[in-house]
């Protein structure tokens, strides 16, 4: 039923309870009755990125107020897996100014689940810092026989507006959803009143889900999501894009043996995205920069129970197999000079093949264990000539056509007693070099104002995770313990080559992609959680990472001490909510990796809805006190949006 | 690529005639070539029919310069050619072919010297020469009866001044010089300079980038000529006794001067050439900077820092 629907959840297999870590919808049923934490205030209004600021052990890389970049555990893109739906997808832009989140919208899902660390979703591949996947709204067969959902919402600040309006039609025999959404807005004003210039975006997007139910045990569906950011700024760094555009197609057949669940699904999806700086005064250079990015692949997956020496096994097998290109390259326009071409992502043709499983044990009532584990080979190859002759100047001895071999392993196990659950778990896992790190060209990163140079003689980088986990609950109290700490080999990160010369103007030199023999990144957290009355609840969350190189120096973006505490209210259909957030001074900021200090800050936000038959009206402000600041993960430290007041209203029919 | 097509197109219509002509005839063990305008008669000053489908390939991928073809004692027609059919200033291959008239067919022997390129600064009245190879060889063994060389051109025609050209011949005992034929030198295209001078004591040189419009993105061979200007300049600049080698510094000027990594100095080979490597890291215009030294080791020219602070000695090349 839609009514259900939960546009985010958070999975953490290894801080829920035991017999919640094995069926993911079961667990986003339990999660819409419980708390609203789990949810943006905001509603379906929420931008994908807002709802993904919810999840835990998740942050969010800002280059503009479009497009954020999760980062998971304090790890970025790189040693993240990001799938839709157990689909493959791969961003177009050299710069990473479209994370794959940003090519759907949050009216396409129906919750995003995040497996943390090396404890990856089935069909993720290279997920050191965890496995993100992007559940499609699907209503099913014989649920609501209609159902239709509008979406208005309006913020002040920047003049943002959503609109959006999807039907759901459910059958004994078929099913179909269908959306379409709208999402814009102007510059926005930081706290002090100051306009963010180069913060616009526009957005549509339309999607459509359709299952087919061939005969009892037989079912196929397909999915369709178009995606189309026009204009959008990107007031962190120098240029802005004209054009991001996602192309998301899927279908999959489902078979029910008797005891075994069998999927299998091939999919098909395609970016482009095309940079433009010619809204921009004082352009030194005007260059062109378009990213291609296109993804084929399967995936089939088995999932049955067993019962072996008394204990109940829920296994899943999966197979994949993906082949994935992308292009990007660059034309640089001096006046009345010839223009400078160069090839910037020479074409690479990544296929990629792996073998996963997972086993959920239930050793007892209040024990379990869960394991995974993951290989994959992959083949890669540079199609453009011009482009590896290119890289070639820079590595002799590089060939077009590399292989790699990549796992992981992991296990985790949990027991609970009396009030108390206890979890541990540990994992190893590698990932190869991403085509930037292996084969990017003269990629100039305004974080740092160096130009990256790929390498394509990167060893694959690998970790090893422990984490663990402690929560007490007692009637109306609980507080929990959570930290994890991965201890890298070979991390992949740029190196200063002082023999080479910096094209991009501006830029202080040239850094190459290297191994670092060793590294640590470590995050632990405190929440608690007091039901005061039947009428209002107080949580609060505490907390701190750290990353080390291999001399023992700080690595860049990792958060600072952090914290959030909120008070809720509900009476009746009315829910209102007063939050603080902060951030304490980034003292622990990477010099050595070009970042900056970024000061503490503190916000107040407000939110109320209130719900009256079919309709929710929701509001708010944030910012409330209209604090000028930025958080560490503002790319160039761009300043947040200033007080915004928003209201949104959704109708379900 | 283009060359390569062509050579693709003409080889299967060749073919093509050769099939249709053994039809004809009765001698299967030979294969007919006919090439058009050649007669094969068994003239042993001539070309056989397999050396004359190298040299008629061979003039398929250049172009003839009209002006410069000539007829010799009323026996010979010889023709000149250059990659584009016409000269620009800097180096320029240029290939002869001698044919005899009564049958078409290609001279397997024959000898050019003594290239004198003139220019006539009309102005001044004054005349200078140019930088030219040291001789007029054989193009390679495929092609015995091409010759090669090249001329090195300092300044294009233009109202200050015009070049003439003139040879020596020995073509199967006839021999002579030929008349100053008026030529016309091409400026090259903004962004491309690939001749300049520089002095060294007393003396002027001239080093001449060769082909450079081969050059793509990645590594390429950069090869260069080294002339010394003659007493009178009127003579044509051989090449320079003195031994250098040159350090280049390639810069993209138009994006910050940035440069690439591990290019290789060009040195001096047997064949009288300077050879060395460039990388060019993408396409665009590129300012080879030259650091020109003597074989002690001693700057003698360039190496001097320009307001950006490069040598003020430089080739540009645009990709």
């Amino acid at each position: 039923m839609l009514e259900t629907v939960l546009l985010t959840s958070v999975l953490l297999a290894d801080s829920l309870a035991p017999d919640k870590v094995q069926n993911l919808d079961e667990v986003l049923i339990v999660s819409y009755d419980g708390r609203a934490k789990q949810r943006s205030v905001k509603g379906q209004a929420a931008s994908i990125d807002e709802h993904l600021g919810e999840l835990r052990n998740v942050n969010l890389v800002r280059r503009g107020s479009y497009a954020w970049e999760p980062v998971v555990n304090n790890m970025q893109t790189e040693r993240l897996s990001t799938t839709i739906d157990g689909m493959k997808i791969f961003y177009a832009c050299t710069d990473k100014m479209d994370p794959v989140t940003s090519y759907v919208e949050s009216g396409n899902l129906q919750s995003i689940s995040l497996n943390s660390g090396l404890d990856g979703n089935p069909q993720a591949t290279g997920n050191i810092g965890g496995s993100l996947d992007l559940k499609l709204r699907k209503i099913g067969f014989e649920a609501d026989p209609r159902h239709v959902n509008i979406l208005a919402g309006h913020e002040w600040n920047g003049h943002l507006q959503v609109y959006g309006a999807d039907a759901a039609f459910s059958g004994y025999r078929t099913y179909l959803n269908a959306g379409l959404f709208y999402r814009s807005a102007d510059c926005y004003r930081v706290g002090g009143g100051e306009l963010l210039n180069y913060s616009q975006f526009g957005k549509v997007n339309m999607f459509a889900n359709a299952g087919l139910r061939l005969t009892e045990a037989d079912v196929l569906e397909a999915t369709l999501i178009f995606d189309r950011a026009t204009d959008v700024g990107y007031p962190a760094l120098n240029m802005d894009v004209s054009r991001a555009q996602g192309f998301i197609s899927s279908v999959s057949y489902k078979h029910q043996f008797a005891r075994v669940g069998w999927e299998t699904k091939a999919y098909y999806n395609h970016i482009i995205h095309i940079m433009d700086d010619t809204t921009r005064p004082d352009v030194e250079i005007h260059m062109d920069m378009p990213g291609d990015s296109w993804t084929a692949g399967l995936y089939s997956l088995a999932t049955t129970s067993l019962d072996l020496a008394e204990m109940q096994h829920d296994v899943a097998v999966n197979y994949d197999l993906y082949y994935n290109r992308l292009f990007a390259d660059m034309t640089m326009y001096p006046g009345g000079a010839a223009p400078m071409y160069m090839v910037t992502w020479p074409d690479v043709g990544t296929f990629n093949t792996g073998l996963a499983l997972t086993d959920n044990v239930n050793i007892t009532a209040n024990q379990s264990l869960r394991l995974s584990a993951k290989i994959a080979w992959q083949n890669q190859r540079l199609n453009n000539e011009e482009g590896y002759r290119g890289q070639k100047v820079f590595f002799p001895l590089m060939i077009d056509r590399y292989y790699q071999t990549t796992g992981r392993v992991a296990a985790s196990y949990q027991f609970s007693i009396l009030n108390s659950q206890f979890s541990i778990g540990t994992g190893w896992g590698s990932r190869a070099p991403t085509v930037t790190e292996a084969y990017g060209y003269y990629l100039n990163n305004t974080f740092d104002q160096y130009d990256y140079m790929g390498n394509p003689h990167l060893g694959n980088e690998s970790a090893v995770e422990v984490n663990g986990a402690y929560k007490f609950s007692a009637q109306d109290f609980g507080i929990g313990l959570d930290a994890n700490a991965f201890f890298f080999k070979d991390y992949i990160i740029g190196h200063l080559d002082s023999r080479l010369s910096a094209m991009t103007v501006g830029a202080e030199g040239v850094k190459v992609y290297g191994n670092l023999e060793h590294a640590v990144i470590a995050n632990a957290s405190v929440t608690a959680d007091w039901q005061i009355s039947s009428r209002m609840a107080w949580n609060g969350k505490l907390s701190y990472s750290l990353g080390r190189d291999d001399v023992a120096e700080s690595l860049p973006l990792i958060s600072p001490l952090a914290w959030r505490t909120s008070i809720e209210y509900g009476f009746g259909a009315l829910q209102a909510q007063v939050e603080l957030r902060g951030n304490a001074r980034q003292t622990n900021y990477a010099a050595k990796y070009g970042e900056i200090l970024t000061a503490g800050w503190n916000i107040v936000n407000l939110s109320a809805s209130y719900r009256f038959k079919a309709a929710t009206l929701r509001g708010g402000v944030e910012n409330l006190f209209d604090r000028k600041y930025s958080a560490y993960s503002d790319w160039n430290n761009i300043p947040q949006k200033g007080r915004n007041i928003y209201l949104n209203l959704t109708i379900e029919l | 690529m283009n060359i390569r097509k062509y050579f693709k197109i003409v080889a299967v219509a060749l073919f093509g005639a050769v099939l249709s002509s053994c039809n004809s005839n009765d001698d299967l063990g030979k294969v007919d070539i006919e090439i058009p305008g050649v007669t094969f008669d068994g003239d042993i000053d001539c070309c056989s029919a397999e050396e004359a489908l190298q040299v008629y390939k061979f003039i398929q991928t250049v172009k003839i310069i009209p002006d410069l073809s000539t007829e010799i004692d009323g026996k010979y027609n010889v023709y000149a050619y250059s990659k584009t059919g016409s000269f620009h200033v800097g180096y320029n291959d240029i290939y002869f072919v001698v044919t005899k008239k009564k049958n078409g067919n290609y001279v397997k022997n024959f000898e050019f010297s003594g290239i004198t390129p003139h220019m006539l600064m009309v102005k001044m009245n004054m005349k200078h020469s140019t930088p030219v190879s040291a001789g007029v060889e054989s193009f390679n063994d495929n092609y015995l009866a091409v010759k090669h060389g090249w001329i090195s051109f300092v300044m294009a025609t233009s109202d200050a001044g015009s070049w003439t050209l003139k040879y020596d011949y020995s073509i199967l005992g006839s021999t002579g010089t030929t008349s100053e034929a008026a030529i016309t030198v091409d400026a090259l295209p903004a962004g491309q300079q690939w001749v300049k001078s520089f002095k060294a004591g007393e003396n002027t040189y001239y080093i001449s980038l060769v082909n450079p419009t081969d050059w793509k993105t990645g590594k390429n061979a950069i090869t260069a000529y080294v002339s010394k200007k003659n007493t009178p300049a009127t003579t044509p600049y051989g090449l320079a006794q003195e031994q250098f080698s040159v350090e280049i510094d390639p810069r993209m000027p138009d994006m910050g001067n940035h440069t690439s990594p591990d290019n290789v100095a060009l040195s001096l080979q047997g064949d009288g050439s300077y050879q060395g490597t460039v990388n060019l890291t993408m396409t665009g215009r590129w300012r080879i900077h030259l650091t020109v030294k003597d074989n002690q080791g001693n700057v003698v020219a360039g190496g001097d820092d320009l307001d950006e602070g490069y040598s003020s000695l430089y080739f540009d090349v645009t990709i």
